[in-house]
């Protein structure tokens, strides 16, 4: 619901809106700008938008990160790739062990509880448990970012396999097709539409617990970035990380987002 | 209000879900193989440490941890940790809500108001609330004040998108009819915006309960002194491994007691609906 009211308010585009918006967000440049630039309260303690785009598009940045900068990419590389893994794993783990559990009605009662049981957990209390469990840093990391995604995946999977009516299993059934066809012909397809709203809180939740990974446990990656420039007041390199990560997390989620309309065609978005 | 008189809308869903006598003996089947799934977990779990299997080799057992908490419900410091992180989730979650309900409704609401504000909010929603730790530290004078505020971004994007969401989603005819009757602006808000908006509303807080918990053990992790995810990282610093579980599964409980509060809250705040 959130999301087609979000693309509704995307799709109408008007001229009026476009010039509100830029205004906007003019004003909010501009806020920032004067908040800091005047030291209004602790204002004075934070980077202004302007040296922070300067530092950004500078060929010789002063803290060492910037557009041209290879350790820039490198970390947004690190990131990227931990959450890559993370996620194809909660998808590949967390989708058929959601259609079980809305198709089999023992195997729900036998695990839907004990995973019930661990999901209030958030996924960052397991950060020391992780670091104990898991050899690497980076494996620890990987974990935790998969937690977070794998129960999205699994409960939004399993909450579209039960929303299916069932009346197209038991037509499918009487015109003579057996489980594993109802399977793959009917649940499958029918539960898409959730489980990529799985797949995309869980692309979110994902970047959300890897930056707390990468500033509990990391040694490279936007997050460690973030927490490395504040140990050394780099501020404006701070808000870099901030709007990369922004950018990073916007560009993921609208990966899913692609991907779930290309396979669901038949719907009118 | 006399409750054996009137039958709360409870108590009516109850009955119309149960099916007749068979209903019974599933649900306690159901019961009976939750019960199995999570002993065998258990079992596998303790099995897993005594035998070093590979993952486990440093995981306390069962055991260990139940030890562990029993010592630790001892121990009045325990219960401060309760009390701290509560109080941090329910002081930014409130912020949030109080800022973000509003927010949310004119944007829905006024057009023109949502067209201005609402580029900003999609640019900074993006960034994880954790991301903005640091600059919260600098920027607030007491560590205290920069963990709320992390715990209120946690919760009000996401209240802010609902409450807006819910508002767009309010069929145009309502507000029409109500208009054509010679409804003021002021009641089209109060007798439409705003119920037509409450059950949006409060998926939001519900989600966004579950976010401030997540920030919160983070925060306490990162720039804390005190509270349950300091506990359980002191835990971990300390070596005291059965604790760290102890800690994991006071969190859990408190974040399973917190949107408890709000399912309750929203099932009082809107009796007409059966989402909750």
């Amino acid at each position: 619901m959130v999301d087609a009211t979000l693309r509704r308010a995307r799709g109408r585009i008007a001229w009026s809106q476009l010039v509100l918006g830029a205004a906007g967000f003019a004003a909010f440049v501009a806020a920032w700008w004067l908040l800091v630039h005047f030291a209004v309260w602790r204002f004075s303690k934070l980077p202004d938008p302007f040296s922070v785009l300067r530092e950004w598009t500078s060929r010789k940045p002063e803290y060492g990160i910037s557009l041209f900068a290879p350790t820039y990419y490198q970390d947004i590389w690190a990131s990227t790739v931990r959450v890559t893994i993370a996620f194809l794993l909660a998808t590949a783990l967390g989708v058929p062990l959601g259609i079980l559990l809305g198709w089999n009605r023992i195997a729900r009662e036998f695990l839907f509880p004990l995973i019930e049981l661990i999901r209030p957990i958030p996924p960052l209390a397991w950060v020391p448990l992780a670091i104990l469990m898991l050899s690497g840093q980076q494996e620890a990391m990987i974990f935790l970012t998969w937690i977070a995604a794998f129960f999205a995946t699994v409960l939004n999977t399993m909450l579209g396999v039960t929303s299916i009516d069932e009346s197209y299993l038991r037509a499918a059934y009487c015109l003579g097709s057996r489980r594993w066809d109802v399977l793959w012909n009917v649940v499958v397809p029918g539960s898409l539409p959730f489980i990529f709203t799985g797949l995309q809180i869980g692309m979110g939740v994902a970047w959300f617990s890897l930056v707390a990974g990468e500033m509990i446990a990391g040694e490279a990656g936007l997050g460690y970035l973030i927490l490395n420039s504040y140990m050394e007041l780099q501020t404006t390199t701070i808000v870099i990380g901030m709007v990369t990560l922004g950018l990073v997390g916007f560009l993921s989620s609208a990966l899913v987002r692609w991907t779930g309309r290309r396979l669901m065609t038949w719907q009118s978005h | 209000m006399n409750v054996e008189a009137a039958p709360s809308p409870a108590g009516l869903r109850a009955r119309n879900r149960t099916r007749p006598v068979p209903g019974r003996e599933v649900a306690s089947a159901a019961a009976l193989r939750g019960s199995a799934g999570i002993a065998t977990f258990l079992a596998l779990w303790q099995l897993g440490v005594v035998l070093h299997l590979p993952l486990l080799a440093k995981i306390p057992t069962p055991a260990d941890v139940a030890a562990a908490w029993l010592s630790l419900l001892r121990d009045p410091r325990y219960y401060l940790d309760w009390l701290v992180s509560f109080r941090r989730v329910f002081g930014g979650f409130v912020i949030a809500q109080a800022l973000g309900i509003p927010l949310g409704l004119l944007m829905g609401w006024k057009a023109a108001f949502r067209s201005l504000t609402f580029p900003v909010f999609e640019v900074l929603r993006p960034i994880p609330p954790l991301a903005w730790v640091p600059l919260s530290i600098l920027f607030w004078p007491t560590p205290e004040s920069s963990i709320t505020f992390v715990i209120f971004l946690g919760a009000f994007f996401t209240v802010l998108i609902n409450t807006l969401a819910g508002v767009r989603a309010i069929d145009e005819r309502y507000v029409r009819a109500a208009i054509s009757l010679g409804a003021t602006p002021a009641i089209v808000f109060r007798r439409i915006i705003l119920p037509g908006a409450l059950p949006s509303i409060f998926t939001g807080m519900a989600v966004g309960m579950g976010i401030t918990w997540s920030v919160l053990v983070a925060a306490e992790i990162i720039a804390g002194r005190s509270g349950l995810g300091y506990l359980t990282w002191e835990a971990y610093v300390a070596g005291s491994f059965p604790t760290i579980v102890v800690g994991m599964i006071s969190i859990g409980l408190a974040g399973y007691l917190s949107s408890a509060l709000v399912r309750i809250v929203a099932a009082r705040a809107m009796p007409w609906s059966k989402r909750f």
